[in-house]
């Protein structure tokens, strides 16, 4: 069964339509990348599917999302929580505003669900190990960077156990060392961790994702692997083509690409491809 | 046990780290004690007000709190005392003896309401001093929640605290970016008023979207799933502070009473 | 030579006895897009700050139009100096997107006919159009992030620092920032872009500073800045795809997709 199911959801704000009939679903520990341009829906769809909209003031216009088969509105809080996780886009957000120091602040979730204080401290150890947070447990939260921010409301996202993780433009607030540092704890998460990541650019989520999600004006317009999502026509004029994908179609069109090779955005694939031409005309 | 001593926001706070005996003690012990003092400060007469508070500040200085003390006192007491000196003992027209003191003609009866107040206020003051100073807002939220309260109401005491840090920094954060597009923030009083609106909206309207984001966040966490949480490190209790909170509670009444008494 | 913006042994420190920045010497030219780029911590923001009068230095000397920075006040230099921050949300506080954007205009103390004149120009540039009856804080970050560039151009600053402006924007909004920088330049004014994406600073910027433990390790053309893999690890930014790819390929440096074909073709089978 899946684990997250969405069917024929559609829902507007106001009288803006948002999302248009979107079908997906997740499989158990599937790494799923959610991508669109501005004001394509995918934050929206991405708090639909971590349970957020349904439980406020909005309602879905048509359609509905079930976790394993239950609609969000008929689980309790507590499995709720242990379902879906959501890191949102601003790290000081994130937080509780309950805690004074580091690991009370990725003790409070399990605290909340009442577990024996063992399997509390079991789980905010594991969860500081996978996110790199041992130097800043008696820290302030709100003392903290924005990456070391973002860091710690994966940790107390992942204390949880949810069965999978949903991020809002994680990346969005890194530099390039913080993102390669995040990218290395990702790959640390439980294999059964299902992983939905929602990006506006191509980079850092499709070293992630084995499945992307193109999300254009509250439509899904492509739903399958990355090589295809690059050569969609909508890829380029959404997201601008990197430049070296850029440089490998440019070539294609001229009839200097390998008939064989995939278009890739990767500096070494792409590289590898023209590396035997190359030779050969010299 | 080693007391928690979270680093970062408090400079907020009057909480001064330390080890000692009044530090380690329960926070609820401790609560329970300034309720205590509260009641205290009202049912006694100053026989009672003046000593309790000088103990009070005896063991604030123990604890090494004694230069938040000596300033938090001075600037509450000193101010008031002028003003009850010169209104209750000069100015209202009280009946009865005379004192003179200084070549000034005084009341003895506005001089003794004086020490009365004053007395209240120092006892309340530092009963409550030696509370803040020894405990860090943290402990107490862990007390609570160790001992079941519901985790909305231990919420509501600790958020003003707890979320004291963000707004700082967001009204620090919005002042600059206010003054970078040229709004006169080192002008004339006057300009300064124009200005507060542009401060002011920002604040607002962020701290509410704010709440409702992080009314989102708690519910994701499991907040109040349960009808209590689970905490790590809580204070450390035992059966004669139990022993100690059920004497202090039951002997307020009789303090209540011996009050009363006193005054009919 | 003097410049529209000159720093001369800047440095500063939150506490003065541990700098965060240390001997920073350079100007900025009307008509010049700057990149400072760095990792985090290397100073990036406080530099940001020290331009738009924020901060001031502990030791050195920070012109602005040719006048010392000491003797402005924030609000004045803000007539100079025009900053996109991070957070718009910050400083939105009107209650529709027309009257944000005329607020810098009113302020100077224009006449009705300029303020409104600013206003269409400024909203022209970054398609704001149809939303200019909109609560600002109702729009999207992006549209969000618009708002603020507006504001800045229709003070008609002669410097704008742009801090992360690019990003979380798609490619349409990206091309309309890019436009906007064009525009910018050619009208004889500068840019100061504190940026992480080298992609966007390789197509935008004409100069890079690199920051590095608190002191300018770096003052290049952009091209010759991604052609030093040296310098680009001194400052600690990866070089972008494009760079790399010519470097793989053993051809000169290239800043586009375009510019990479345009070499690499004749030396492709059946590309000559």
């Amino acid at each position: 069964m899946a684990l997250i199911n969405v069917s024929g959801l559609s829902f507007a704000y106001e009288s803006t339509p948002v999302l248009q009939n979107v079908n997906l679903s997740v499989a158990p520990g599937e790494k799923l990348a959610i991508l669109g341009g501005n004001g394509s829906g995918k934050s929206t769809l991405a708090q639909w599917i971590a349970g957020w909209l349904p439980r406020g003031s909005y309602a879905a216009n048509a359609g509905e999302v079930t976790v394993e088969g239950q609609p969000w509105a008929e689980l309790d809080a507590a499995t709720r929580a242990g379902a879906v996780q959501f890191v949102g886009q601003v790290p000081m957000q994130q937080l509780s505003g309950f805690s004074f120091t580091v690991r009370d602040e990725i003790a409070f979730g399990p605290g909340n669900l009442a577990l024996p204080e063992a399997k509390i401290r079991a789980r905010v150890d594991a969860a500081v190990e996978i996110c790199n947070l041992g130097h800043l447990l008696d820290r302030d939260p709100f003392s903290l960077s924005g990456g070391e921010q973002q860091r710690l409301s994966i940790a107390a996202a992942l204390a949880m156990q949810p069965r999978a993780l949903v991020l809002d433009e994680p990346t969005g607030n890194f530099d390039p060392e913080s993102r390669e540092a995040l990218l290395a704890q990702l790959e640390k998460l439980p294999g059964a961790l299902a992983i939905v990541w929602c990006d506006v650019t191509l980079g850092a989520p499709l070293s992630v994702a084995e499945r992307v999600l193109l999300l254009d004006g509250g439509r899904i317009a492509y739903d399958g692997d990355v090589a295809g999502l690059l050569t969609h026509p909508r890829t380029a004029e959404i997201f601008g083509l990197p430049a070296v994908a850029q440089t490998a179609l440019m070539l294609r069109e001229r009839g200097l690409w390998p008939a064989e090779a995939p278009i890739s955005m990767d500096v070494g694939r792409v590289a590898s491809a023209l590396r035997p031409m190359l030779e050969s005309a010299r | 046990m080693a007391v928690a001593r979270p680093q970062g926001a408090d400079h907020a706070l009057l909480y001064v780290p330390g080890r000692s005996f009044l530090h380690r003690l329960n926070p609820l012990t401790k609560l329970t004690l300034v309720l205590w003092c509260a009641v205290a400060a009202f049912a006694l007469p100053p026989e009672g007000t003046i000593p309790l508070a000088l103990l009070s500040i005896l063991i604030g200085s123990f604890a090494g709190a004694g230069r938040v003390f000596a300033r938090r006192l001075a600037l509450t007491l000193l101010p008031l005392s002028v003003a009850l000196f010169v209104v209750h003992g000069m100015l209202v027209d009280h009946a009865g003896a005379r004192a003179s003191l200084l070549g000034l003609d005084l009341s003895r009866e506005g001089l003794a309401y004086m020490v009365r107040i004053l007395g209240r206020i120092a006892a309340l003051l530092s009963g409550s001093l030696l509370f803040v100073c020894t405990t860090h807002p943290s402990r107490l939220l862990k007390a609570l929640d160790a001992h079941r309260f519901s985790p909305g109401a231990a919420y509501v005491i600790a958020s003003p605290l707890l979320l004291l840090e963000p707004f700082t920094q967001r009204a620090k954060a919005i002042r600059e970016a206010q003054m970078a597009r040229g709004l006169d923030l080192e002008g004339s009083f006057m300009t300064r008023v124009k200005a507060f609106p542009a401060l002011l909206m920002p604040l607002v309207t962020l701290a509410l979207a704010d709440i409702d984001h992080r009314a989102q966040v708690l519910d994701g966490r499991g907040f109040r799933a349960m009808p209590h949480r689970t905490v790590l490190d809580a204070p450390a209790d035992s059966r004669q502070q139990r022993a100690v909170r059920w004497a202090v509670l039951v002997s307020i009444p009789v303090l209540i009473a011996g009050g009363v008494l006193w005054h009919l | 030579m003097t410049g529209l913006l000159t720093l001369d042994a800047v440095r500063f420190g939150y506490d003065p006895e541990r700098p965060v920045l240390e001997d920073i010497s350079f100007a900025v030219q009307h008509g010049e897009v700057v990149a400072v780029v760095g990792r985090n911590g290397a100073g990036k923001s406080t530099m940001l700050r020290l331009l738009n009068g924020l901060l001031r230095p502990d030791a050195g000397r920070l012109t602005i139009a040719g006048r010392d920075s000491a003797d402005l006040k924030v609000s004045e230099i803000a007539a100079h100096i025009g900053t996109v921050f991070q957070a718009p949300e910050q400083q939105i506080f009107n209650a529709t997107v027309r009257s944000e954007i005329g607020f810098g205009p009113a302020q100077q103390g224009l006449a009705p006919r300029e303020q409104a004149a600013r206003i269409d120009e400024a909203v022209a540039r970054t398609g704001l159009e149809g939303v200019l009856d909109t609560h600002p804080l109702d729009l999207d970050a992006a549209m969000r992030r618009f708002v603020a560039v507006a504001s800045v151009i229709a003070c008609r600053p002669d410097l704008m620092l742009l801090d992360e402006a690019q990003r979380g924007l798609d490619a349409t909004r990206r091309a309309t920032l890019g436009g906007i920088i064009a525009d910018w330049k050619a009208s004889g004014r500068a840019i100061v872009l504190v940026c992480h994406d080298m992609d966007f600073v390789a197509a935008h910027a004409d100069r890079v500073l690199g920051l590095a433990a608190g002191r300018l390790a770096v003052d290049a053309p952009v091209r010759d800045f991604f052609a030093d893999a040296a310098a680009t690890r001194a400052v600690s930014v990866e070089q972008p795809g494009i760079v790399a790819l010519a470097q793989a390929l053993g051809q000169p440096v290239a800043l586009s997709a375009s510019e990479l074909v345009t070499g690499l073709a004749p030396r492709l089978k059946g590309g000559a």
